[in-house]
């Protein structure tokens, strides 16, 4: 079983939180440590980031259900969020968004059988001079086409072996 | 005070007020959502669209956003308005459920009513509607979250308001969810409002769930009996039985505001042991022979013994109407002024706050306006809820709040807590300049601008509040220290008032220990429950020839009462409340008495018999049957004008009418000069100090079956390096020893607690209902169970 944080990063979490005025505003430093640590936040993870900060769980449950970068259920390791917005529909996002649920064999808010990729509609991610558009983990794709997506995806598979 | 138009209508609305205000001042109706007069306006429905024609901000606006200026001129009828209106009420609609024939706010729903008011009717929207799980919010409040319009009501009523920290807004866009983190009774006393402030369905009273439909209710204006606030309240029942409270609106009093106790803790009214028919010596009879008996045995014994053998004992339960006629009573039979108060010390706190000029009493009105708070002696929270919700107020608003008390108080704003015993804060009142605190406070509080002192009646008795109107003389410079006192029922001031006249250093107990007494009646009252000594007054009460008892609580001195009469309660009947700042308050009666028919029918049609009245309707009101005994035959009004006669001080009584804001008495002239000695303990002494429960150490609340999910598990509390010196651990079973009884209990750790002192909850139903509070501590020895083997 996964931690949801080392010791050490807790303690350095609370250390830090002791010398802020307003604690509360690490809360999404601190959950997205969760989830780099975990692969998303469970409720105890918003509990535990509750407590270092001195909050309710509730305080911090408004903020980590706001975010849709924050994950409240189990994703896969690569969540890829796709773009859903204006600039990226004008551009052929909804045939990026097709090919990718094709190619995985999953429809958007899935996770594929092998837990690799769950596929999370976004809005917007930004990148509008650049659509269309997907962001896997943190790292950012633009102006795609479906054979460069086909690379994407091969590429992370061949990560994620090796 | 600005001047405005609106539609053609002009109306001045008080500085600060938005268009809205003027609106509603006017009587047109704006469709709103999100804007209630004691929240605020957010601007966060976008339905109450107007449009400004000449002002500084013209065009089409949220008229809960814009300032109400002079020579204003508005429009609820330009076209573009209205389409606006229709258009968002559409949008409201889209997801919201049709099941208003299911739904408990059928009726009484300002969705329906404002949607129909924007001019929407008719859906054109054929998709799917977004839908929730719901969470279990505990036994006061159902959710049902598909009916939500996301207008942020609840939050911003729970949260910001009450300062609920369990409740909050999750999720975004369509997914937006009011509720918990995770399923579990709602943890604020003050959840129920809630349902007053939900414009639609989604949080209702799951205590009267599918019961009644609001159309179908009795309801009228009351005044809540939990505590001595008076908050008003809107009682609703159908059928005999008392189903709900709402809150009613007093903004000099609770605003729109009250705790759960008052809000689900009614229906000791409709409590299937609860008396209905006259008795004597424990045997069902007709009402009238049963007080001509009374009457016949009264007028017996005073003629036999002479009047200086009865006694009269009212209530702080009972309303200001029958403790007045009781003390006529006296005087009819020659017996000395009656009891206000079974509990000595209680009494005397009554007596005193009833003695402070009216000038220098504060409404909770002006304690939400304070800017420096000192709370003496008194824990809110289980005293009078309500001033816990003022505090925060006051709080949001920038006071700073002090409180001194020896309990681990909580209240839901920031507040600075000085743990200091019963017995050091009295010493310290009689002595403030000796007193470091007090001093600086003393200062703080000569310079703040609209100071109040808050003095708990309870713990610091009436010597303690006399003490207190010292203080707050000597920080009185250049502006009033107004005082706030907080006592026992709701109608202890009125009492305190009559009371002031009587004999001071009388005590009920002696005087029935004494031997002379040969009868006593008990008003609304049970000096078992509310003596501190319940066991000696027991003994007192078996002694006597005649013990008649007027009661609706199924207490154990009605079941051994030589002839007891059943009243009404203020549920069925009318009356007067004078509440802690001397407000006269009236309240108007919302059922007759009667079994509820759910329990004479066990759920289908009552029995078909043939009698002129429903069974259970002999309850007459304590006022009907003193009338009776003084053969007095004035109306409730007259009784009022006779009143005002004798006691100018309450000149508006007559005045009075139910739902009103009420009206504070006049100075009843003279201060009161009465002292009474009382033997403060010594620091070091280990002693104990029974305190109020949040819920059930009143008699309404001990009748209540919906509290009991509230009512705390009994247990001792100790400041744990008070435990650590005696080699106690927390949640260890322990022996507690004092002159009531030996007690095992689980010892309880509470960090912010007065050291030196435990502390006992009283609570009904367990072996701590011995304890009464509103006495100073008592002398304790305290073994681990082991050792007491």
């Amino acid at each position: 079983m996964k931690k949801l944080l080392l010791k050490k990063e807790i303690d350095a979490f609370r250390k830090k939180a002791q010398k802020l005025e307003h604690p509360r505003e690490m809360v999404i430093d601190l959950l997205r440590a969760i989830q780099d640590h975990f692969g998303w936040v469970p409720d105890a993870g918003v509990e535990l980031a509750a407590d270092i900060l001195g909050v309710p769980p509730i305080e911090v449950e408004e903020v980590a259900t706001f975010y849709d970068k924050i994950y409240r259920q189990k994703v896969g390791r690569y969540p890829i969020h796709i773009c859903d917005s204006i600039c990226c529909w004008i551009r052929g996002g909804e045939e990026i968004a097709a090919h990718l649920q094709q190619q995985l064999g999953i429809k958007l808010g899935q996770t594929t059988s092998d837990g690799l990729f769950t596929l999370l509609p976004t809005c917007c991610l930004g990148g509008c001079g650049r659509a269309p558009s997907i962001m896997v983990g943190k790292r950012f794709y633009g102006h795609l086409t479906c054979d460069g997506l086909d690379q994407i995806i091969a590429q992370l598979r061949e990560e994620a072996v090796g | 005070m600005p001047t405005l138009t609106i539609d053609n209508q002009t109306v001045i609305v008080a500085e600060g007020g938005s268009v809205l205000d003027a609106a509603i001042a006017l009587g047109i109706v704006v469709p709103h959502y999100c804007y209630h007069p004691a929240l605020g306006a957010v601007g966060a429905c976008r339905q109450c669209a107007v449009t400004i024609l000449e002002g500084s901000q013209k065009g089409l606006k949220m008229a809960c956003l814009i300032p109400a200026e002079d020579d204003m001129q508005v429009s609820t009828c330009e076209e573009e308005a209205v389409a606006f209106r229709a258009q968002v009420g559409e949008w409201l609609m889209t997801n919201h459920p049709h099941d208003c024939p299911v739904c408990d706010e059928g009726g009484e729903c300002q969705l329906q009513e404002m949607t129909i008011g924007a001019g929407h009717g008719i859906r054109r929207y054929r998709g799917n509607k977004r839908t929730y799980l719901n969470q279990d919010l505990g036994p006061f409040v159902a959710q049902e979250m598909n009916r939500c319009i996301q207008c942020y009501r609840c939050v911003r009523t729970y949260k910001d308001y009450c300062g609920g920290e369990d409740f909050g807004v999750m999720g975004s866009q369509q997914r937006v969810f009011f509720g918990r983190f995770k399923d579990g009774p709602l943890e604020s006393d003050f959840s129920g409002n809630l349902i007053d402030f939900c414009p639609t369905g989604v949080f209702t009273d799951r205590t009267n769930r599918f019961r009644t439909r609001s159309w179908d209710l009795q309801q009228a204006p009351s005044i809540c009996p939990h505590c001595s606030l008076g908050c008003s309240i809107l009682p609703g029942g159908r059928y005999q039985e008392l189903q709900r409270v709402r809150a009613g609106g007093n903004r000099l009093t609770n605003d729109s505001f009250i705790c759960d106790r008052a809000r689900f803790g009614s229906d000791w009214n409709n409590h299937p042991k609860r008396p209905r028919e006259a008795r004597i010596s424990g045997e069902k009879v007709e009402f009238p022979y049963a007080l001509e008996l009374l009457e016949e045995r009264l007028e017996k014994l005073v003629e036999e013994y002479g009047g200086e053998t009865l006694r009269l004992l009212g209530s702080p339960r009972a309303s200001f109407e029958a403790n007045l006629l009781l003390k006529k009573l006296a005087e009819k039979y020659g017996a000395p002024a009656p009891y206000y108060d079974a509990h000595p010390r209680r009494a005397f706190a009554a007596r005193m706050a009833a003695s402070i000029p009216s000038g220098q009493l504060a409404s909770l009105k002006q304690l939400r306006e304070s800017d420096l708070i000192l709370l003496v002696g008194v824990d809110p929270l289980a005293e009078a809820p309500v001033l816990a919700l003022a505090l925060r107020q006051a709080a949001r608003a920038g006071a700073r709040i002090v409180a001194l008390d020896p309990r681990p108080l909580e209240l839901p704003c920031d507040f600075e807590h000085h743990p200091l015993t019963q017995e050091s804060l009295l010493r310290g009142l009689s002595a403030p300049e000796e007193n470091e605190l007090l001093e600086s406070l003393r200062q703080q509080l000569e310079t703040s601008q609209r100071p109040v002192l808050v003095g708990g009646g309870e713990l610091l008795g009436g010597e303690g509040l006399r003490l207190l109107l010292h203080f707050s003389e000597s920080c009185c410079g250049s502006h009033d220290c107004l005082i706030f006192p907080v006592l026992h029922g709701p109608n202890s001031f009125g009492g305190g008032i009559l009371g002031a006249t009587g004999d001071s250093n009388r005590n009920l107990i002696e005087d029935l220990e004494n031997g002379n007494v040969r009868a006593l009646i008990c008003v609304e009252t049970d000096p078992a429950i509310e003596h501190s000594e319940p066991g000696r007054m027991q003994l007192a009460l078996s002694r006597l020839e005649l013990l008649a008892v007027f009661d609706h609580l199924p207490t154990n001195t009605v079941a051994t009462a030589d002839i007891f009469l059943p009243t009404r309660t203020i549920y069925e009947c009318a009356g007067t409340f004078i509440n802690n700042e001397g407000r006269m308050q009236a309240f108007d009666p919302v059922l007759e008495p009667g079994i509820p028919i759910v329990v004479t029918g066990s759920g289908g049609h009552p029995p078909r018999q043939f009698e002129t009245t429903p069974p259970g309707s002999a309850p007459r009101s304590a006022v009907h049957l003193l009338q009776w005994l003084l053969k007095d035959r004035n109306d409730l009004f007259g009784l009022r004008r006779q009143i005002i006669k004798e006691l100018p001080c309450l000149r508006d009584l007559d005045r009075l009418a139910a739902g009103d804001n009420g009206r504070r008495i006049a100075d009843c002239g003279d201060t009161l000069e009465e002292s009474r000695t009382e033997i403060w303990a010594q620091e070091g002494e280990l002693q104990v100090l029974p305190i109020t429960a949040r819920y059930g150490s009143d008699l309404y609340s001990r009748w209540s079956q919906s509290l009991t999910s509230r009512f705390e598990e009994p247990s001792v509390w100790i400041h744990p390096v008070e435990a650590a010196e005696r080699g106690f651990v927390n949640g260890q079973k322990v022996v507690l020893r004092t002159v009531v009884g030996h007690f095992h209990l689980p010892l309880v750790f509470k960090a912010k607690m007065a050291r030196g002192r435990l502390i006992v909850p009283c609570l009904p139903g367990t072996p701590l209902e011995v304890f009464t509070p509103g006495g100073l501590s008592l002398p304790c020895k305290i073994y681990s169970e082991v050792d007491n083997a």
